[in-house]
């Protein structure tokens, strides 16, 4: 009886951790909208947590704003999402959502009409462990 | 009047310190530990107990105790916690059943929440039989440390980031959103499988709150919000170990 609770004991513990979300490492090969007119581009520097190198383009179509990430690169981390900024190290943010490869071409759709005068910064960004992994700012 | 007061407060506590072993029929101490789960959380909670028994059968538990209960997870929901701002009324015990003003509330998601609570603990149980018996707790007062966490607060769709969220220090039952501070009840049954050991099937509702140090709500009426609550539903089990 003793050794049965010590294992339930155990199990409930385990089921109460939750592995942490590393980004995929499949290189993705999303196709963007060659139709669409490119507004902004940027290229991306390291961050003081991660290595990051590729472009970051904003396009538009119809009023639909998208994200770009081209010859993208960055090193695994935890949790990491993609971010339009207003500072290099976010507190005024939109968040895009998990990035889904560290490598790769991918497209990120933007709610809304953000002004990218403010939000002059794409980040690759570590929520949980508040991180900047890297950063490219718009020209 | 202020005499009297203490005088009884001291017979009360003379009584409890040392009627444990002129009265062993009456009263009984358990040690318990209760480990408990829910979506991305958990929580381990420790506690002592002591109770009077009361009734014909002595069937009636009435106790107080201590537990410290350890809570965490990850990316946790907390929401706006002054009730004045997220609860149609700020009344004791009206709060319960106001009406939940949800488009005042914010969201605090905060990403690493830990938190260790030290609280005086209610208890009361009922005994069906020697084996079986089934019980309530809850927190009434005490004190949190935890850890500091970074956070996302999320407010009418603009998203900031609280690089260093940290838990509310103090714990007061008050009832429902006046709550404040980090505190924990439980509902159970317990099977005792001899004199000494008995296990329990908990269920868990456990508050906890943290509060932002850089950033704050805006709440319609002009006041700035710096505290957040997560109000967690949880599943497990307990150990007891009566003396």
């Amino acid at each position: 009886m003793r050794y049965s609770c010590q294992l339930v004991l155990l199990l409930l513990l385990l089921a109460s951790c939750s592995k942490e979300k590393v980004t995929s490492t499949v290189t993705a090969m999303d196709v963007p909208d060659t139709t669409a007119q490119l507004k902004y581009s940027g290229k991306f520097a390291n961050g003081q947590y991660g290595t990051t190198s590729g472009t970051v383009k904003i396009y538009v179509k119809a009023n639909v704003y998208t994200l770009v990430l081209d010859s993208f690169m960055v090193n695994s981390g935890p949790d990491l999402h993609v971010y339009l900024s207003k500072e290099v190290q976010p507190l005024n943010f939109i968040d895009l959502g998990v990035l889904r490869s560290n490598s790769g071409v991918q497209v990120y759709t933007i709610n809304g009409m953000p002004d990218f005068k403010d939000f002059k910064y794409a980040l690759i960004h570590c929520q949980q462990f508040n991180h900047l992994f890297g950063s490219a700012i718009f020209q | 009047m202020k005499y009297f007061v203490l005088i009884i407060f001291f017979q009360a506590s003379f009584e409890v310190v040392f009627s444990q072993k002129a009265a062993t029929k009456s009263t009984s101490q358990l040690l318990d530990l209760a480990v408990t789960a829910g979506s991305s959380r958990g929580a381990v909670a420790a506690a002592y107990v002591y109770n009077w028994q009361k009734g014909k059968r002595q069937q009636w538990d009435l106790g107080l105790g201590v537990r410290l209960t350890t809570a965490f997870g990850t990316k946790q929901e907390y929401t706006t916690a002054p009730a004045n701002i997220s609860r149609g009324s700020s009344i004791p015990f009206i709060v319960v059943v106001s009406e939940q003003k949800t488009a005042n509330w914010d969201t605090l998601v905060v990403q690493r929440p830990l938190t260790a609570s030290l609280n005086a603990t209610a208890n009361i149980g009922y005994h069906f039989n020697s084996k079986w018996s089934t019980g309530f707790n809850i927190d009434l007062i005490g004190f949190t440390v935890g850890r500091k966490s970074p956070a996302v607060l999320i407010s009418n769709g603009v998203t900031r980031t609280e690089p260093a969220a940290k838990r509310a220090p103090f714990n007061i039952l008050l009832t429902g959103d006046l709550d404040y501070g980090s505190l924990n009840s439980e509902f159970f049954i317990k099977y005792n499988w001899n004199e000494h050991w008995g296990i329990r099937a908990v269920y868990q509702f456990v508050f906890t709150e943290y509060k932002t140090n850089t950033i704050k709500q805006t709440a319609p009426d002009g006041t700035m919000v710096d505290r957040f609550r997560n109000k967690a539903n949880n599943l497990g089990i307990g150990l007891s170990y009566h003396f």
